[in-house]
């Protein structure tokens, strides 16, 4: 193969992003190193795109000058932890090809070994068994491949070879991939570019990811798609025995022609299909299975139809915050499911700042309720202890009157609103909610994670719990037994109202029937339920 | 905080211990090529001793934990991807190994390096 020059590398560059993306969820999937967040595709993805945004629109020039806009392309986009060893890999592969016109298979050669050295001095203690152990080996085998040949071509294919090879046994240099059984994430990127410039140049298609099959059990299909795209109509799910042994590569491709959004499992010989068509070609994926094995089960579903369900069905749950006029004081609650918000909106809160128990929200999630309020004088009720310093931060930071009440329950943030007077001196009407959060009485009810000996209490994981004012007071094996433990150590019979606001995870009927337990326990003592909707716990109470 | 109360007792865990965690997480940042002294006092005490988690302060206050780290940057790197990159490290690695949550990391970046010999 010939030399290759500025417009050569820019379809190399192309293919190389084309490809990763095509892998890009694969590649999220593993990550695990340094932070397992899942976004090492992505970020690659979003680097090699900016590094070919530079190049897109350049015409004629010398492969130095185009290597040079790579690098400086990839440096301005680069993202997240492998982006930035990307972006350093390109800035090393550019410098060595500086002035040149063309690259032939030995400046191939000296580019890999200087985008390794570069990339290895961006850091003192390099971590092996990641991107950079990969760019290393990418470089040797390039090295070694020149002695036998000078094609560019050649050499690329045994760096190709060598990445893969590389990436399979980074889990023997980094024992954290070991332990969660997989392969280094931004090795893999790196091994997904190169190929896509070896599978360009041998004319292979760079669109389709890898034809996999996964284990039927690993299929997800439930329908979780916020919006339909164009050309997503139809939801059609096939179950089939194919006659002979699929060859996937070419199943892929057949239904490609048909529709987007395509999976396929596999599990004790029988195979499943899901794709996603327009309405009036529902039936071809059907027909062209037919074609290739024995039909056990259809499954047919109009996503138009059920996303106009959906639609109407959130809208039906709006929230009616109360009015706020200048000068007035206007509450903002924090809150953590829909029917606490509406039990707090009924109570005249302005605001709702959605969060709780592991989900705290951030300061500015707070800030931005405040500074959309149109009155200076607010009220916030962080409905949680690990909120309240969120709280009075965003305070500190805004240029408005805030009083921050440090309600640590919802009982308490709805005690407090109970004492709520938006035409009041904002200091007097503060003063007087936070001091209704001390007369109300928070027991909360969750499923303990792990297993401790807190306050005298020892607890199982998997235990139901029951906290008694934020401190640990009962463990028991069923959600009825921790309510009943609980209401009986706050002395629930010499209160007059018990609240419970039952949390989205437990079914209504075991609801009632708690409650009524409660209701035949505590004749004398008023009992209201409520959907709460807050996750991670099954019931809040509040006694008042 | 940086305590924990236990049956048999109280378990404290010091600014230095947490500082070291730090430390490594830092260092082994990409796009990390060393820590860097907070101020002129510890620079000069940092080449008198060896203390193992210089450029990292630990604060305590109430309930909460804040860690500053400053550090020195490779030149030719995108500074803010290696800053937040050093953040989520910090955070990740000591709230894993401390089992409690990390209220704010923050990055200073104190310096460039230059290590190109062109």
């Amino acid at each position: 193969m010939a030399p290759i020059d500025g417009q050569g590398l820019k379809k190399l560059v192309e293919a190389g992003l084309t490809w990763l993306r095509a892998n890009q969820q694969m590649v999220n999937a593993l990550n695990v190193f340094p932070v397992p967040d899942g976004d090492t595709g992505t970020n690659m993805v979003l680097t090699m795109q900016s590094a070919f945004n530079e190049i897109d629109n350049l015409g004629h020039r010398g492969i130095g000058q185009m290597a040079a806009a790579v690098s400086q392309g990839a440096l301005m986009g680069a993202r997240g932890n492998s982006g930035v060893i990307l972006s350093q890999l390109w800035r090393g592969f550019a410098r060595t090809l500086h002035d040149q016109e063309l690259m032939d298979g030995p400046a191939l050669v000296r580019a890999l070994a200087e985008a390794r050295d570069t990339a290895y001095k961006g850091v003192v203690r390099p971590v092996e068994g990641t991107i950079l152990t990969v760019a290393k080996d990418v470089a040797a085998a390039a090295a070694q491949a020149v002695q036998v040949t000078e094609d560019i071509c050649e050499i690329l294919a045994q760096v190709v070879l060598e990445a893969d090879a590389s990436v399979q046994r980074t889990p023997d240099l980094l024992p954290v991939l070991k332990q969660a059984g997989v392969v280094d994430s931004g090795g893999k990127g790196l091994y997904f570019i190169l190929e896509g410039m070896l599978r360009f140049i041998h004319g292979e298609p760079l669109d389709t990811p890898l034809a996999t099959v996964q284990p039927l059990s690993a299929m997800n299909l439930e329908n979780t798609m916020e919006s339909i795209e164009p050309g997503q109509d139809y939801e059609v799910v096939v179950d089939f025995v194919p006659r002979e042994t699929l060859d996937l590569q070419k199943f892929y491709s057949g239904l490609e022609k048909i529709g987007t959004s395509i999976q396929v499992g596999e599990g004790e010989g029988m195979y499943r299909m899901h794709i996603h068509v327009l309405t009036e070609k529902r039936y071809e994926p059907i027909d062209y299975v037919l074609s290739l094995g024995t039909i056990t089960k259809i499954a047919m579903e109009n996503l138009v139809a059920q996303m106009e369900a959906k639609g109407q069905k959130s809208s039906g749950v709006r929230l009616e915050l109360a009015p706020v006029e200048p000068g007035k004081i206007a509450v903002v609650s924090v809150s953590p499911g829909v029917g606490i918000s509406r039990v707090f909106a009924s109570l005249g809160v302005a605001a709702i700042v959605q969060g709780g128990q592991t989900m705290n929200p951030s300061t500015k999630d707070i800030l931005d309720a405040f500074e959309n309020l149109p009155t200076d004088k607010i009220i916030i009720l962080p409905n949680n202890k690990n909120i309240i310093l969120a709280a009075e931060q965003a305070r500190d930071v805004t240029v408005k009157k805030v009083h921050v009440v440090p309600s640590r329950s919802i009982p308490q943030g709805l005690a407090a609103m109970m004492h709520l007077n938006p035409d009041g001196d904002a200091d007097a009407v503060a003063a007087k909610m936070a001091k209704a959060i001390e007369e109300v009485t928070t027991v909360e009810v969750t499923t303990a994670t792990r297993t401790v000996d807190i306050d005298g209490v020892s607890v199982e994981q998997g235990q139901v719990i029951a906290l008694v004012n934020g401190k640990l007071a009962v463990s028991a094996a069923t959600v009825e037994e921790a309510c009943l433990g609980a209401l009986s150590q706050a002395h629930a019979d010499e209160y007059e109202l018990i609240t419970f606001f039952h949390g989205e995870g437990l079914p209504i009927m075991e609801t009632n029937r708690i409650v009524d337990v409660v209701r035949l326990k505590y004749p004398d003592q008023e009992i209201e339920l409520q959907d709460g909707g807050q996750p991670h716990y099954q019931f809040i109470i509040s006694i008042e | 905080m940086g305590k924990e109360t236990t049956t048999l007792g109280t378990i404290h865990i010091s600014p230095n211990a947490l500082a070291t965690i730090a430390y490594h997480a830092t260092l082994t940042s990409y796009g990390v090529v060393d820590l860097a002294p907070k101020n002129l006092a510890e620079g000069i005490a940092a080449t008198l001793t060896k203390e193992p988690a210089h450029g990292v302060a630990v604060h305590y206050s109430g309930e909460e934990i804040d860690i500053d780290v400053h550090i020195i940057i490779e030149y030719g790197t995108r500074i803010t991807s290696v800053a937040d990159s050093v953040a989520n490290a910090v955070r990740f690695q000591v709230e894993k190994a401390l089992g409690m949550p990390i209220h704010h990391v923050n990055v200073h970046v104190q310096g460039l390096h230059v290590s190109d010999s062109k």
